[in-house]
């Protein structure tokens, strides 16, 4: 065990068994996964995704490249889940990744007798010859290989809720510079939502050992955390990552609620999005510590040094016995300190840099540690950390032994969020890395997020951002100065790398990139930094190059002798970290996925046995099965004989209804529609078709005219909300001058038709003082009534063919009309009828519908051309003369009747007979089909090369994937009734 | 993307439908019909451009909206838009 | 989080669109009504019909008792002035009322409710995860009453069911 028995923010009172790789081990409450693991002595954690070398930790925070695991079992499984920020729980149970069949015997290992093939872009030049075993052989290879961790293949059973956030200030990161920030700008009033990831506050407080106000900088954590949770207008977020910024002040930010909980009780959501807008947004995000790249660099106990530290400090877990340090920071020497305080063996302290050493050099010779300066560390020996080998000032080498090495080559100021909306950032001289100059709207860095990394510098950095905030909102307050805090020592020099190294040396670790790699692509011609990536894939790993692209640059402009400065960095694209999918889904999974829209009928439709079917987000009944039943056609053509001799009902709502009114309702459907439309008596209804601009056919519906000025307009169900835009569009934007106000009453209205040749007697049975006689209420009457004192609607309406009405009621008593309309029926033996009996019978009397009113159709095609006006204008009518769009050659609507009984599909497409089933020969496909029952056959409508004139011609039905081909004849789309005498009865 | 709807306020852009270029006029003839149909500017920079605000009052807006940055300049009421 | 707060469902109340006509000023209609339309997002009142503001020049109009041709007389006091649609039947109206009503709404609606910006008598029409819903705030308890259309009534009450259990 590597535990020191005191100090570090976890509980000793709280043992915490869990499980890695099937062994068990045991941690303490306040650990994360990888502070358990390294005070168990685990070295080794997993394997690189393509060399497959042992890896072990490497870091101590969410920038971790190595210690991917997959967390969990079973549905709940989560793959490459970074150990680093998993808060250890009871019975965690995690697995390493990317080895088989052991993470200590990996047989993939043998990839790295290949290296000097599995170069960057190598699968630019393999896998190519020979061509033809790329199928079957390279690709299920590759596919293998490829990944990293395994999805668990089973459904999600957590479930994810969604947040809103509003604030003046969102301050991203609760370490030093966040939290004054915060709470400055709380103090003056402002509303502020702080968010960390962690679920302890005080960011690089709670790693390194600092004192503020004289005291424990701990006590200071906690006093200002304190006063923020409870001052109301501040929200603060712990376990939150602001993981992208977007146009609009927009954050999203991704909230572990139950994460950290070995089981989640029930109804308890896993995890939450947060949708914030701020006001303004205070970048507080930190800096991330910078490997050095040297041979064998990425062996298991080769660590950061800030990390290091944050073992020892944070969770007095000791990842070694024998450390040489690696630095060319300030901190560095910082980070020795802690380990030598901890306990740890300093072997040697290696210092690239010549000119002046911090204080902490000074203390160190005092105790004795050798320092090296002017040196730097070449290569690692050993499976895990053994020795190093150390090129000294002078040009000799030496070896020392060691089993932990700290490496520190310097601190990339955390700006991924800065650039997600295109501010590319640019290089600072002073901090020697990249830095925000733009940023997007209201944005401000702050801390070591702005290059100011020793912790006074923070602190009085994030007072002056709260400050510029509470004046750029126009709030002045009186502000109290930073705490009192040391100014320790920050230097460090630019990016540096070893060159005299034996063994690769890796600058991305997760995605296996050495820094041959980077050179090798210089000399291919890769020279730009966003080809570099792309090529190398260096920074294209799950951890987005957080730890490697800065050291990238460098060996590149080593390379190309361009200064890092000019060939400037590529920009971070949201998420910063993994998004689970479910958490943006939140509610809107499996049958939840989008809501669903009921009519009223739905319950009485359910008691009677239908069968549902979706039509947009709505359901309608398909079909009403009786028991004994054989299949759906029976029941289907039971319903649709049963109607045509008698009476049937089908609910009707769905379809679109909006209120046109005012004094030019008239002139404003005139132009929208292809017919008239002013002209409509009070009391009559018309068919009517509108055009898209361009001269296609858009929708078609029945519109009403009730009174002078208002018109009820109907939809297809699946266009309405369309329609109810495009009549908007045009009363705003195109005729503004026109007086007509509209709006939707699709949800008004419960409408039903009812159609037979009993469906008079029916409704007469429903509205005894009504005359609905032949001459009384004719063919297109349409009136306002009232039924049980209740507002109604009916009209002479006919979709069937037959003699039918429509009648409507509010909504809120649709199923009391429903039932009543089946009480009186009972007598005339109404039928119930579902969508795909209204499909037959207006397949049988040739109405265009969806299928055929495509986008691809004009109103000639569909044999319409004769409605549309010559006396007035009209949305699409000028695009609609184009020749192209009058040519009788094209495909127009026919009627097809299979010859011999065969069974005709919707898809199948028509050929000359005798000729063969190629692209130039095709003139036409089948829109609708179905069986007739009228007609004792199946029976199609299609869209026929010059179709109109080819009734009783003889074609190939093509359909080859469902059956043999067969003959059919051209014919009339009208198939019942072509004389039109039932809806006229 | 947040859309500044003149009588809603400011409202999430997926309230919306976006239409288009608000520039082209529909002519009263033949004449300009193919461009008005179908041919566009791409511009890099301010745009006025069409939005309907399905969810929420339903009316058409004219946004001024730059297609680099994406910042919105100004939103008013298609009807009240001048030409 | 406080999840404290009643939903009931409000059933039986008159509804319709009023859309003023061209040129026709809230004033005018103000005039026949006996009390101001609201001029944006809010909800004016007297003691038997209650105007939201939906759009400009756009009301939808609740009566809590309405006799049976409440909107033809409505349509009537407006003619010429105004276009009246009944909407009795299009609508669902549910009351949510208590301390925690504020916060779980807060949790379905991409509008601030904060109580600076929006108090009693605020309204907005906007979506509850991509439904359609008029929303309005009543009083201080806080009690709002949100309007949303008959067909998605049983999503809306789902997502209170759902953010009530977490």
């Amino acid at each position: 065990m590597s535990r020191l028995s005191f100090g570090g923010l976890i509980d000793r009172a709280q043992p915490l068994n869990f499980t890695f790789d099937g062994m068990k081990h045991a941690g303490f409450a306040g650990d994360t996964l990888a502070s358990a693991l390294i005070a168990n002595g685990v070295k080794l954690v997993g394997r690189s995704f393509k060399y497959h070398r042992p890896r072990g930790i490497l870091t101590a925070g969410s920038e971790e490249p190595n210690a991917l695991v997959t967390l969990r079992s079973g549905a709940r499984a989560e793959p490459n889940t970074r150990a680093t920020t998993v808060q250890l729980f009871e019975g965690l149970e995690a697995k390493s990744q990317n080895r088989w069949p052991t993470l200590s015997v990996d047989v993939m290992a043998l990839n790295q007798v290949f290296a000097p093939i599995l170069v960057a872009g190598f699968y630019y030049k393999t896998f190519m010859w020979p061509a033809k075993y790329w199928e079957k052989l390279y690709e299920p290879i590759i596919r293998r290989a490829a990944g990293l961790g395994q999805l668990s293949m089973e459904p999600d059973p957590d479930s994810y809720e969604r947040a809103h956030g509003f604030c003046d200030l969102l301050v991203i990161g609760a370490g030093p510079s966040g939290l004054i920030a915060a709470v400055t700008a709380a103090r003056a009033g402002l509303r502020v939502i702080i968010a960390d990831g962690d679920w302890v506050l005080g960011g690089r407080l709670c790693s390194e050992r600092h004192v503020i106000n004289e005291a424990a900088a701990g006590k200071w954590v906690d006093d200002t955390v304190a006063e923020l949770r409870a001052t109301p207008n501040v929200t603060l977020l712990s376990r939150t990552q602001i993981f992208g910024a977007y146009d609009g002040c927009e954050y999203g930010a991704l909230e572990q609620v139950s994460d950290h909980l070995g089981n989640i009780p029930p109804g308890k959501s896993r995890q939450r999005f947060w949708k914030i807008i701020a006001g303004r947004t205070i970048l507080a995000t930190g800096a991330i510590e910078r490997p050095l790249v040297f041979g064998g660099n990425d062996k298991p106990g080769v660590m950061t040094a800030s990390a290091a530290a944050t073992y020892v400090n944070r969770f007095a877990a000791v990842p070694g016995r024998r450390a040489v340090v690696f630095t060319t920071t300030d901190s560095g020497w910082s980070a020795a300190e802690d380990l030598m305080s901890a306990g740890v063996q300093l072997a040697a302290v290696v210092d690239p840099r010549t000119d002046s050493q911090p204080p902490a050099a000074a203390r160190l010779r005092q105790a004795g540690i050798e320092i090296l300066s002017g040196a730097a560390l070449t290569d690692v020996h050993g499976r895990t950390v053994r020795s190093v080998d150390v090129l000294l000032k002078d040009g000799s080498r030496r070896r020392i032994s060691a089993d932990l090495v700290l490496m520190s080559g310097g601190w990339n100021p955390s700006i991924g969020l800065g650039s997600n909306l295109g501010d590319r950032p640019v290089w600072s001289d002073l901090v020697h890395s990249f830095v925000l100059n733009t940023a997007p709207p209201g944005m401000k860095a702050t801390g070591a997020a702005a290059g100011h990394f020793s912790l006074s510098g923070s602190l009085a950095d994030g007072v002056r951002a709260a400050e510029e905030t509470l004046r750029e909102l126009g709030r002045t307050s009186a502000v109290a100065p930073a705490p009192l805090a040391g100014d320790e020592p920050s230097a460090s020099s630019p990016p540096w790398y070893s060159r005299g190294h034996r063994s690769k040396a890796f600058v991305d670790f997760q995605n296996d990139v050495t820094d041959a790699d980077v050179s090798l692509a210089a000399r291919e011609g890769f020279v730009s930094i966003e080809h570099l990536k792309r090529y190398t894939t260096l920074g294209m790993a799950t951890d987005q190059g957080k730890t490697s692209q800065l050291n990238g640059h460098a060996v590149l402009a080593a390379a190309t002798g361009k200064s890092i400065a000019e060939a400037g960095t590529i920009m971070s694209r949201p998420p910063y970290l993994p998004v689970a999918i479910g958490a943006l889904a939140g509610h809107h999974q499996n049958t939840a996925f989008r809501p669903e829209r009921r009519t009223a009928s739905h319950e009485w439709a359910r008691e009677r046995g239908a069968t549902f079917v979706d039509a947009g987000l709505w359901k309608r009944a398909q079909w009403f099965a009786h028991p004994g039943e054989r299949d759906w056609l029976q029941t289907v053509s039971r319903e649709v004989s049963m109607t045509r001799s008698g009476v049937g009902i089908c609910d009707v709502s769905t379809l679109g209804k909006i209120d046109v009114h005012g004094p030019d309702a008239g002139i404003l459907l005139d132009r929208l529609y292809i017919n008239m439309f002013s002209t409509l008596p009070v009391g009559r209804a018309r068919y009517g078709v509108m055009l898209r601009e361009d001269g296609f056919v858009m929708d078609d519906g029945t519109t009403a005219r009730l009174g002078e000025d208002r018109f009820y307009v109907t939809t297809t169900t699946l266009n309405a909300a369309k329609i109810m835009q495009h009549i908007d569009y045009a009363r705003q934007v195109l005729w503004p001058e026109l007086d007509v106000q509209a709006t939707s009453v699709t949800e008004q209205w419960s409408t039903y038709s009812v159609a037979g040749p009993l469906s008079r007697p029916l409704l007469q049975m429903l509205l005894p003082d009504l005359d609905l006689s032949n001459d009384s209420f004719a063919f297109m009457a349409a009136i306002e009534l009232r039924w049980r004192n209740l507002p109604a609607r009916l009209s002479r309406l006919s979709f069937s063919g037959e003699l039918a009405y429509e009648i409507s009621v509010p909504a809120s008593h649709g199923e009391m009309l429903v039932r009543a309309l089946f009480t009186a029926g009972d007598a005339f033996h109404a039928v119930p009828y579902g969508t795909e009996a209204l499909g037959v019978m207006r397949i049988e009397k040739g109405h265009p519908a969806g299928n055929e009113i495509n986008g691809q159709t004009t109103a000639a095609d569909l044999a319409m051309g004769r409605m549309m006006s010559k006396k007035k204008d009209y949305i699409g009518r000028a695009m609609a003369e184009r020749p192209a769009l009058s040519d009788t050659n094209r495909p127009s609507l026919v009627g097809v009747r299979p010859l011999g009984g065969a069974r005709l599909r919707a898809g199948a497409h028509l050929l000359p007979q005798g000729r063969d089933p190629l692209a130039a020969n095709d003139q036409g496909y089948i829109t609708s089909a179905a069986y007739s029952p009228s007609r004792g056959q199946w029976i199609g409508l299609a869209l026929l090369q010059g179709g109109a004139a080819r009734h009783g011609e003889l074609v190939t039905v093509h359909d080859p994937v469902r059956g043999p081909d067969f003959a059919a004849e051209i014919c009339d789309p009208v198939f019942v009734d072509p004389e039109g005498v039932r809806v006229r009865g | 993307m947040r859309l500044p709807c003149p009588y809603c306020g400011q409202r999430d852009s997926r309230e919306f439908v976006y239409r288009g270029d608000a520039a082209p006029t529909r002519p009263s003839s033949e004449e300009g019909m193919y461009d008005y149909v179908y041919l566009r500017d791409n511009v890099p920079g301010p745009m006025r451009e069409h939005w309907y605000h399905a969810q929420g009052c339903r009316n058409w807006i004219t946004v001024t909206r730059d297609t680099r940055t994406h910042r919105i300049s100004a939103a008013v009421l298609a009807r009240e838009d001048s030409r | 989080m406080d999840s404290d707060y009643r939903l009931t469902e409000r059933p039986g109340l008159g509804m319709a669109t009023i859309m003023a006509r061209k040129g026709i000023q809230p004033a005018v209609i103000g005039a026949v009504l006996g009390f101001l339309p609201p001029d944006g997002p809010e909800r004016a009142a007297d003691a038997r019909l209650a105007l939201i503001g939906t759009g400009p020049g756009t009301w939808l109009a609740l009566a809590e008792t309405p006799e049976a041709d409440w909107v033809t007389q409505l349509a009537n006091k407006l003619n010429g002035l105004a276009s009246v649609s009944d909407q009795s039947g299009s609508y669902v109206v549910l009351r949510i009322a208590g301390s925690g009503a504020r916060e779980t709404l807060q949790r379905g609606v991409f509008i601030d409710l904060h109580p600076a910006v929006f108090r009693s008598g605020s309204a907005a029409t906007t979506v509850i995860e991509h439904i359609g819903v008029v929303l309005w705030q009543l009083d201080d308890v806080p009690t709002f009453e949100i309007a949303t259309f008959r067909s998605f009534a049983s999503n809306i009450r789902h997502w209170f069911e759902l953010a009530a259990a977490s």
